[in-house]
């Protein structure tokens, strides 16, 4: 079973490295599509400008430190606009009605009680529809959570070391614990950039992979029609063979083509894309998610002509709705919900959410789910679809 | 001795609509086994039942012992499959493809290039093997797909017809070929439309129509099927219809049809010495202008039988 196996991949490895037009589209196109799209709508920028609310209820320097040091951040200018709200309530309206992307609540109160060493929670109110002003705030949040437990211990410890109450605030700023100047890095996002060279890198990535393990299948149907396959069945081989035998080869071409699109995004653009085993376990699911697709669509497929048609379809409606060549948040809910039903939207989201969080392999545990359910699905309908047509 | 091939009630179905009905025969080591029928008989659904490219509605294939259906990989170790059209890659050298095609179907990796080398002088192309595929020319395409099914050293070979399209030269050297793989003990199946290269391979033939074998034999047997009777093709000038109703009265004349405008055709015992009788018949209702006495045959067989010729 293993050398019939080995020897139609040898063969089909051999006939797609000597097809320039496949080392095109698995590596050249996604490369330089990647490229065009993050130079053309910029490296580094989050796609939106931001506008988030700021509901002050404390009037204490915690609020002031934030609205001071954002107004101070060259990263944010231009990028992110606050606009002070009078209520929790009307930051919720102006969310609803698009006028804020995020808001951030200080409640009344919190500047004292941090001072007095029992900490305190800030809201944060975030819209699906708008996901980069929602990050923008929370890691702003999170900067200011990470100051406050800082000087929630140091105020516990002065008090647990016999500092008088009235003078523990004075005693922290002075020994320098966290005092309630909050500082905004050039980076305000933690673990890395939503950065549009990753997005649109994962994009191509997403979309590519279809072309590069199809055109293996699109080679079984020529095959078919070439009188090829007919003569490896008739003979003392399994029917599987040629087909595995073309799938191996497609998914490693495929496997290859996100790895360079995901290592010049690096190189070209110095972007960070999380993870790398994370990374690539997604791009390892997405890439089983295609080639169980594409297998589909061969099973299914009366000649090449007509696959090279469904999985060009296939290809782009995934592409578009997965969020490939659009940003997901900026189409409609409804079409949103569709995007579910799509690889690329899973592994958009994933590798998104990987270069922008800085977390690892769990975080992605969902989406590399989804993406192994979609291809299991559909290697069972292939399955079926060749033991009806190509092997029946 | 044990048949290399036995099949039986070999039947398939395609939307209630019957390509092959109860189709069975044997064929034994050393045989040439001929069907013979026109396109669309139901000789190639036959074949990719016999080398399991198709599933049967019913019957069996037992290839050389192996039950095709219970154990594929016996049966199919022992067939050579020459499919219609030439199933190789043009991209490759001659070469090329006969060496995938040994690694393919198993064979040791030490034997590979000796086995190579054996079928590119047994198909005459030893000289022409590291030149791709697309650069040979229809008969050299047809000697290298017969070749490729001989690598593995099948007990026997199917051939679909294997020289569709290939110059008078080609098919001779194909032909020669073939009678010394029978020579040699090889058993083998032969379709084809061509009469002639049944009736000169071929040991016993089948022939088949609307997906049944309608008459299997010797070539000798199967012209007995049909009395001995010859068949003379007239082609007149004049009244055709009121010369074909003379004819038919005329004794010795078992069958005169019109077969197009101005041409007849007649069965008769002893046609060619029933000649003289048959021109002063038709004469004054039409002017006889050529005329053609043909003696029993494997074409009158088949007419006979089926009421059409091969190539309609």
């Amino acid at each position: 079973m293993l050398r019939p196996l080995l020897t139609v991949s040898a063969l089909e490895l051999r006939t797609r490295v000597r097809d320039r037009t496949a080392l095109i589209i698995a590596i050249i196109v996604p490369v330089a599509m990647a490229t065009l799209f993050g130079v053309a709508l910029g490296g580094d920028d989050p796609p939106l400008r931001a506008t988030v609310g700021m509901v002050d209820l404390d009037g204490g320097e915690f609020p002031a430190g934030v609205r001071r040091e954002v107004m101070a951040s060259t990263e944010l200018d231009g990028v992110l606009t606050l606009r002070d709200l009078p209520s929790r309530e009307q930051a919720q309206s102006a969310l609803d009605a698009g006028d804020i992307g995020a808001a951030i609540v200080f409640p009344a109160g919190f500047s004292a009680s941090v001072g007095a060493g029992e900490g305190g929670r800030v809201g944060v109110l975030t819209s699906a529809d708008t996901p980069l002003a929602g990050v923008v705030a929370n890691a702003v949040v999170d900067r200011i959570s990470s100051l406050v437990r800082a000087r929630t211990l140091a105020v516990r410890a002065s008090l647990d070391a016999g500092v008088p109450a009235a003078e523990v605030k004075e005693f922290v700023e002075r020994n320098g614990a966290a005092g309630p100047a909050l500082t905004l890095e050039n980076d305000p996002m933690a673990g890395g950039r939503v950065d549009l060279s990753v997005y649109y890198g994962a994009g191509m990535a997403a979309l590519f992979a279809f072309f590069v393990v199809g055109a293996s299948f699109r080679g079984l149907l020529i095959e078919r029609k070439q009188g090829t396959l007919d003569r490896m069945r008739a003979g003392p081989i399994h029917g599987w063979v040629p087909i595995a035998g073309k799938a191996v080869v497609g998914f490693a071409l495929a496997m290859v083509s996100v790895c360079v699109t995901w290592v010049s995004s690096v190189l070209i653009f110095g972007s960070t894309w999380g993870d790398p085993v994370a990374v690539f376990a997604l791009l390892l699911a997405h890439v089983l998610a295609a080639t169980a697709i594409t297998m589909l669509v061969a099973s299914r497929a009366r000649t090449d002509a007509q696959a090279d048609g469904v999985i060009m379809v296939i290809s782009f409606v995934a592409a578009f709705f997965g969020g490939s060549l659009v940003p997901l948040y900026t189409l409609p809910d409804v079409l949103q919900k569709i995007a579910l039903f799509t690889p690329n939207a899973w592994t958009t989201t994933g590798l998104t959410g990987l270069a922008g969080s800085g977390a690892g392999l769990a975080s992605v545990a969902v989406p590399i789910g989804v993406l192994c359910a979609i291809a299991v699905a559909a290697f069972g309908l292939a399955a079926a679809g060749f033991r009806k047509g190509l092997l029946g | 001795m044990n048949d290399t091939l036995t099949c039986e009630n070999l039947s398939k179905s395609y939307g209630g609509v019957a390509a092959v009905r109860d189709v069975g025969f044997t064929v034994a080591p050393g045989e040439a086994y001929g069907l013979l029928g026109p396109n669309g008989a139901g000789k190639t659904t036959t074949i990719s039942m016999l080398v399991g490219l198709l599933k049967p509605d019913t019957g069996t294939v037992v290839v050389g012992g192996a039950d095709l259906a219970a154990d594929p990989m016996a049966a199919k170790a022992k067939i050579g499959y020459v499919p219609q059209e030439i199933a190789l890659y043009p991209d490759l050298t001659g070469r090329e493809n006969l060496r995938f095609f040994c690694r393919l179907f198993g064979l040791p990796r030490r034997e590979v290039r000796g086995r190579v080398e054996e079928v590119l002088d047994l198909v005459g192309l030893a000289d022409r093997a590291d030149a791709k595929l697309d650069t040979y020319s229809g008969g050299m395409k047809r000697r290298i797909n017969i070749g490729a099914a001989l690598l593995h050293r099948p007990e026997l070979l199917i051939l679909d017809e294997p020289t569709v399209g290939v110059d008078p030269q080609s098919r001779k050297s194909i032909l020669d070929g073939l009678e010394r793989l029978v020579a040699d003990g090889m058993a083998l199946l032969y379709t084809s439309h061509y009469m002639e290269e049944v009736e000169r391979v071929c040991d016993r033939i089948a022939i088949v129509d609307h997906g049944s074998i309608v008459a299997e034999g010797t070539r000798h047997e199967l012209v007995e099927l049909v009395g001995g009777a010859d068949r003379i093709e007239l082609t007149l000038d004049g009244d055709v219809d009121t010369a074909v109703d003379k004819l038919r009265g005329l004794g010795g004349v078992t069958e005169a049809v019109r077969t197009a405008a101005g041409s007849v055709r007649l069965i008769a015992e002893g046609g060619r010495y029933l000649l003289p009788s048959v021109i002063s018949t038709v004469d004054g209702i039409a002017a006889v202008t050529a005329v053609e006495v043909v003696e029993p045959d494997l074409e009158a067989t088949f007419l006979h039988l089926t009421g059409s010729t091969l190539r309609d």
